[in-house]
């Protein structure tokens, strides 16, 4: 019988998680990466192609370019949360969530390597979309849209992505439906997305929106990552990037307290 | 050091207000170093409730559990290092090839190059002409070998075998019991649970009859056969006539055979049925 030296609390668990969830995505590629950057085409060609020539911001940037950051965080935090969740969920219904539940893996180790799959499947999503979209600016505009602080925008893409999937860990752990996990994208993700700036600019918004807004730590990322690429935004990067790390606090805790009280038991 | 004690183990679930269910009502029982322990019980009785807390699934409501000397309650990391689990029902993830799965259950317990290893559970359990395969695309008998890969890809020291035979043929079954033997004679100790009492009764050096979260047997299947089970003998004597004789099974043949008066140099034929551990199980289980 061949036996092995266990190194004591390694890093390699975390890092079969972290290789597992992207496998896993790449495996349904069509589905997690390629559709969404379809329905971000659509986005640009009918908003910020057709109509973008008919909205004016009083900030003076062209809405095809106010548009492609907000795409790009969409993409981020949809795919972000989608991967942690749906990554979650198929394991309750398949039975290997139980696999880790009774392995020598620590909760820090499942929800950092859920936080990193979120990211490089968010990140590669808003990559793209970003991609499309500055080809879509270079030949409306006839330039390509280039990202101004691109440290900002790298930043802004890890906590996005921290905070959607540490969001999706919380969900999923503690919902026993189906139906409750599409209730958190359907009353709580979607609202806080269309309402903290991904199409519009809050000043465009009647002062009672204006003021609820201000109160979504969505509008605060949205604007950060905004920032980070046009250099131009509707709150300023320090408050943004307070918020976004408090928000990864907040989330981070959320999903340790799902993972002590939810369930790793298949359904 | 034993492998596995359970000691005064309680588990109740509040399903409400008005009703707690006692799942397991203090369990005290050890398994030894290589030993393999079957734990018989009928459905609901509270077998998987104690594999589940052993494995830290479920949380004990109290009492405690010590692997290898180390207590799973208060240090679950090193506790899941030494154990092993097959689980009663078969993961069905769609995703990954058998390689792939056992190459993430390697890692799960901190084995990153583990290639070696797995290569020799695939071919030992004959699935390496099915290595690249996903599991829908293997047979029953196929997941439950991969089931057993998988438990055994860090090399544990205890083994947790719920049902690995429910649903398969007799001649996987067989092969399993081969199997487990192995472990056994490699040092593996194994907590078993089965419904098949022919499996007990073959591989098991100690069995532990489980009902109503209570352990209300602990011994050797010999010992539950002689304690609980018949003996049934048939005899023809010399004037010609036929004797049916019950009794215990504890019992030696001349001690029957002097309570009812025959002796051995009258006997020209017999046929003795010696006590089932069916029949045990049933009595106890009833009492």
């Amino acid at each position: 019988m061949i036996t092995q030296k266990i190194i004591p609390m390694s890093m390699v668990p975390f890092f079969t998680l972290v290789k597992k969830e992207v496998k896993r995505f790449m495996k349904v590629i069509v589905q997690t990466v390629v559709s969404p950057i379809v329905s971000s085409f659509l986005y640009l060609l009918v908003f910020g192609v057709s109509l973008g020539n008919s909205v004016t911001l009083k900030s003076g940037v062209p809405y095809l370019a106010f548009l492609i950051p907000g795409l790009m965080v969409m993409g981020l935090i949809n795919n972000a949360f989608q991967n942690s969740s749906s990554s979650i969920v198929t394991s309750k219904f398949s039975g290997d969530l139980e696999d880790i539940r009774v392995a020598p893996v620590t909760h820090n180790q499942i929800i950092w390597a859920m936080g990193f799959g979120g990211i490089i499947r968010g990140g590669m999503v808003a990559l793209i979309t970003g991609i499309v979209g500055s080809l879509f600016h270079l030949m409306q505009r006839g330039e390509l849209l280039l990202i101004t602080h691109p440290f900002w925008t790298l930043y802004f893409v890890i906590t996005g992505g921290l905070i959607f999937a540490f969001c999706g860990i919380f969900v999923a752990f503690l919902a026993k439906t189906f139906d409750q996990l599409s209730a958190f994208s359907t009353f709580i993700l979607l609202p806080l997305t269309y309402l903290g700036g991904v199409f519009i600019s809050v000043e465009n918004l009647h002062p009672v929106w204006q003021t609820i807004s201000h109160f979504n730590p969505l509008f605060y990322l949205i604007n950060g990552f905004r920032f980070s690429v046009l250099g131009v935004s509707d709150v300023d990067l320090t408050t943004s990037v307070i918020v976004t790390l408090i928000a990864v606090g907040i989330t981070y805790s959320m999903a340790q307290i799902a993972l002590k009280k939810g369930s790793f038991n298949r359904w | 050091m034993n492998a596995l004690e359970i000691k005064n183990l309680k588990k109740t679930y509040i399903q409400n207000a008005d009703k707690k269910v006692e799942a397991l009502k203090g369990i005290n029982f050890e398994i030894k170093q290589g030993e393999i322990f079957g734990l018989l019980g009928p459905n609901g009785a509270g077998k998987t409730t104690l594999i589940n807390s052993i494995t830290t699934l479920e949380k004990p409501t109290s009492g405690d559990i010590q692997v290898f000397g180390t207590s799973v309650l208060e240090k679950p990391l090193i506790t899941k290092k030494q154990i092993g689990i097959v689980h009663q029902e078969v993961i069905n993830t769609g995703f990954f090839d058998v390689l792939e799965i056992l190459d993430f259950q390697s890692g799960y317990y901190g084995l990153a190059n583990n290639k070696t290893r797995i290569e020799y559970l695939v071919k030992k359990l004959a699935l390496d002409t099915h290595a690249t395969k996903k599991i829908k695309q293997l047979s029953g008998g196929m997941k439950r070998r991969l089931m057993i890969a998988k438990a055994l890809v860090h090399s544990p020291k205890l083994l947790l075998l719920d049902e690995p035979t429910a649903g398969v043929d007799v001649e996987l079954r067989e092969s399993l019991w081969a199997f487990v033997r192995e472990l056994k004679n490699e040092g593996i100790s194994v907590l078993l649970t089965t419904h098949y009492l022919e499996e007990a009764e073959a591989l098991c050096d100690r069995i532990g009859i489980i009902n109503k979260g209570e352990l209300i047997f602990c011994g050797t299947p010999r010992e539950v056969i002689a304690k609980y089970s018949t003996k049934k003998i048939s005899l023809k004597t010399k004037d010609g006539k036929q004797h049916h004789f019950v009794d215990s099974a504890s019992k030696e043949l001349s001690e029957i055979l002097q309570k009812n008066q025959i002796s051995f140099a009258d006997i020209i034929d017999i046929q003795i049925t010696e006590g089932k551990l069916e029949e045990a199980f049933t009595k106890v289980v009833n009492l």
